[in-house]
């Protein structure tokens, strides 16, 4: 076992943070890194500032955005024949691209599908930013490889959200691009909630 | 006890089987153990004294599947306490941990040839370290044999004497050999002298089939038909309390 | 032996630093440098407190004596030879599944004229929830113990060193992967789909972590023959054990088994031949079930056996006996 001081592999600076989050965020040039035991990989990410109308504690919550091609290749439903327009698929019904939001941090089920379904069906808009403000980051405890098995179960989730009951689903799912973004939110009672 | 010395101070720290980690009482170091170069001995205490397993093998022997009586009727003609050397080794395959127990001495003791991981309290075994009278069983295959052949990286390898008790013993003339493990009381046996279900089966069968009959008799005469499943009832119920106490 | 121990400093101010098992990242409590642990890094363990003592864990063995159908001279004749703790490790792995299980179910009804319609219900069914998965972490021999019951208590490691404890001797590879399969198996008897069309079903590993419980073995004898059980140091119930059974209750099940599994299945061949509707099947299948489990006390109830143990010899289970239940309920209503 060998202990190493974090540093960035971008620019070279330590890394100095209080929280043990494993994605390190370098105060220098502001990339963001983790490591495992073949070493440094850079993290593509992604801020959103937050609305400045938004009240109470606000901080940043870490999602996977995985932009994928989703192809349906059969399907079975039973009953609710007036299907509702795909609205999330550019394509048409029978897929295309879209982005599928998979939550990073440590949340419970309810709060996890919540978000991921109301990202994904509604991708959020903003300005791009690299920055966070001087505004907390909640810890990541889901890798990118555990957020491409959940992308899996959220595309099944928007087919089965359609009306009627799905019997069967054959299907093509695969990601091309995974980037963390982090979007502002504010705690409220019921969970946290969206601050843009 | 084994000790190892502690990088800054050098203040001797014991070393304990399970962790990786320790911390030094002295100097307050915190220590990482590297096991992945060193080999280990280490040996299960008895938890089971001679007459603990004489009597666990007799409940054993007292179990439904076995030979009537072979509990009472056994005659123990040998019991060894001994100590079997298997190797533990914990290895890195592609990322995957895995574990792999081999032998470490040649045997043909029921269970042993192909043990599983044994269960006990881990200690160091060393020159100090006190057998209690039990044959140690020498390891005569090496461990270079088995680490030749095993995929991956090694994690951790160790010698682990596992406490056993051989019993003999005959019955009906034939003789058979029992291995009650001291850590957990598991007994192995590779054959041992068998009861027949057929009694039972049949008296279940036969009671089966009677008020089976009956209830079809019971819908023309009703009165006598009760009377015989009452009849049945305190047959099946003495023959059965029988078979299960005779045979 | 080798140099095989490594003391760990921070490599940018030499402080000595704490780093828990299992952990990967740490900050340095005295330049305030972040920290990562690379290989090797162990799990993460836990300690229960021992809640017990010598005499409430016999108190627990001697109780369980008097119940179910064990020897009727057991709690008279029964004598404890020795009463010891040990702690028993467990991997403790806490699971997310996640996915969806489709398909249908089907409904048999039958109107007052006898005619009988099956109805298809469809179903999707969402499966989202976390899991809490255990296994003992080494061999467990005669114990009888597979997996925890309970996963709360008092955390400590003061007893570690006055309490024997058997170590780790399994892949915490192969313990997440059954877990993983675990989660799987669960999340989809959860959905409570018969007939399955389409599955999609995912597992993630949320935490591993290891379990030191206490547990307290109880060795007594009855007869000349040595018996086992165990203890949950924690809750104070038995957990595992074997005990010897009365050949009384053994005949009593199966006179009670011959003749009400004999007249259920006359009463099942009656009531086919009356009525022509074939639901007097079930009342024969069902004499045969109550046949078999009693025959299986009968055979093997010499010896009781409570936990998890390799040799133990099962009956039918209840749910097969409920769902037999349900069906000889709506032939008759």
């Amino acid at each position: 076992m060998k202990i190493i001081q974090v540093k960035c592999p971008n620019c070279g600076q330590a890394i100095y943070q209080k929280t043990k989050d494993e994605m390190f965020l370098c105060q220098n040039c502001g990339t963001i890194h983790y490591r495992d035991d073949k070493g440094p990989h850079r993290v593509p990410f992604e801020v959103a500032p937050p609305n400045p109308n938004s009240g109470g504690q606000r901080f940043y919550m870490p999602f996977w955005r995985l932009r994928c091609d989703f192809h349906i290749r059969s399907r079975d439903v039973q009953g609710g024949l007036l299907h509702k327009l795909a609205t999330t698929l550019r394509g048409g019904d029978n897929g295309g691209n879209l982005y599928i939001f998979v939550p990073a941090a440590e949340l419970d089920t309810t709060t996890f599908r919540r978000l991921a379904v109301a990202l994904t069906t509604s991708p959020p808009q903003y300005p791009v930013r690299q920055d966070f403000g001087g505004i907390e980051r909640v810890p990541t405890a889901i890798g990118q490889d555990e957020a491409i098995e959940m992308a899996d179960f959220v595309a099944v989730t928007l087919e089965a959200e359609k009306p009627g009951t799905l019997q069967y689903l054959d299907y093509e799912l695969k990601v091309l691009e995974a980037k963390l973004i982090y979007l502002p939110m504010v705690s409220t009672p019921s969970g946290p909630w969206l601050a843009i | 006890m084994a000790q190892v010395n502690c990088p800054r101070c050098a203040a001797p720290i014991e070393l304990d089987s399970g962790n990786k980690f320790a911390k030094c009482s002295y100097c307050g170091s915190m220590i990482f153990f590297d096991r992945t170069g060193a080999g280990f001995y280490y040996a299960i205490p008895f938890k089971l004294s001679q007459n603990d397993a004489v009597g666990t093998f007799r409940r054993w022997a007292g179990g439904s599947t076995k030979a009537k009586d072979l509990d009472r009727l056994a005659s123990i003609t040998s019991v060894k306490k001994k100590y079997f050397p298997v190797y533990l080794f914990r290895r890195d395959v592609n990322g995957r941990e895995e574990v792999y127990v081999k032998p470490a001495g040649s045997t043909i003791l029921p269970g042993l040839h192909q043990l599983k991981v044994p269960g006990g309290d881990l200690k160091i075994f060393d020159g100090n370290f006190d057998t209690n009278g039990a044959e140690l069983v020498k390891p005569d295959i090496e461990m270079t044999h088995y680490l030749d052949n095993l995929p991956g990286k090694g994690k951790e390898q160790a010698l682990v004497y596992f406490p056993i008790w051989t019993i003999d013993y005959t019955f009906n003339g034939a003789s058979y050999q029992v291995v009650v493990d001291a850590s957990s009381s598991e007994v192995f046996a590779t054959s041992f002298p068998t009861r027949s279900s057929a009694a039972y089966l049949l008296v279940a069968v036969a009671g089966f089939f009677a008020f089976l009959v009956l209830g079809f008799v019971a819908t023309v005469y009703l009165v006598p038909a009760l009377i015989l499943m009452a009849l049945t009832v305190v047959a099946v119920f003495f023959i059965s309390l029988t078979v299960a106490r005779r045979l | 032996m080798g140099d095989i121990t490594v003391g760990l400093n921070c490599p940018a101010c030499g402080g000595a630093i704490t780093i828990a098992e299992g952990e990967s990242v740490v900050n340095c409590q005295y330049c305030g440098s972040t920290l990562y642990a690379e290989g090797d890094k162990g799990v993460q363990t836990i300690a229960f407190k021992n809640k017990l003592d010598e005499r409430t864990a016999i108190g627990a063995a001697q109780a369980w004596w008097g119940k179910g159908f064990k020897a009727r001279d057991l709690k008279r004749t029964g004598a404890v030879t020795e009463c010891y703790p040990i702690y028993i490790p467990f991997w403790d792995i806490r699971t997310r599944v996640a996915g969806w299980v489709c398909g249908y179910e089907e409904r048999t009804r039958s109107d007052s004229k006898g005619n009988t319609k099956t109805e298809r219900i469809y179903k999707e069914e969402m499966v989202l929830m976390d899991l809490a998965y255990s296994e003992i972490a080494c061999d467990p021999g005669d114990l009888g113990l597979r997996s925890l019951r309970n996963f709360s208590g008092e955390s400590t490691f003061e007893d570690l060193d006055m309490i024997p404890t058997f170590e780790s001797t399994t892949s915490r590879d192969d313990a997440d992967a059954h877990a993983r399969s675990d989660a799987i198996a669960r999340g989809r008897s959860s959905a409570h789909v018969p007939h399955i069309t389409f599955e999609n079903l995912h597992a993630l590993v949320k935490r591993t972590s290891m379990i030191y419980y206490p547990i307290w073995v109880v060795r007594y004898t009855y007869q000349d023959r040595m018996y086992l059980l165990t203890v949950d140091g924690v809750t104070g119930q038995v957990l595992s054990g074997r005990a010897p059974g009365d050949p009384l209750f053994q005949s009593l099940a199966v006179t009670a088994g011959t003749s009400i599994g004999g007249l259920a299945a006359a009463g099942g061949v009656l009531f086919t031949i009356n009525t022509g509707s074939e639901f007097g099947i079930a009342g024969v299948i069902l004499g045969f079930i109550i046949l078999g489990a009693t025959y299986v006390f009968f055979r093997h109830g010499s010896e009781i056996i409570q936990g998890d143990f390799a040799d133990r010899k099962k009956g039918p289970d209840m749910r097969q006996l409920g769902n037999i239940g349900k069906m000889i309920g709506g032939a008759y209503r």
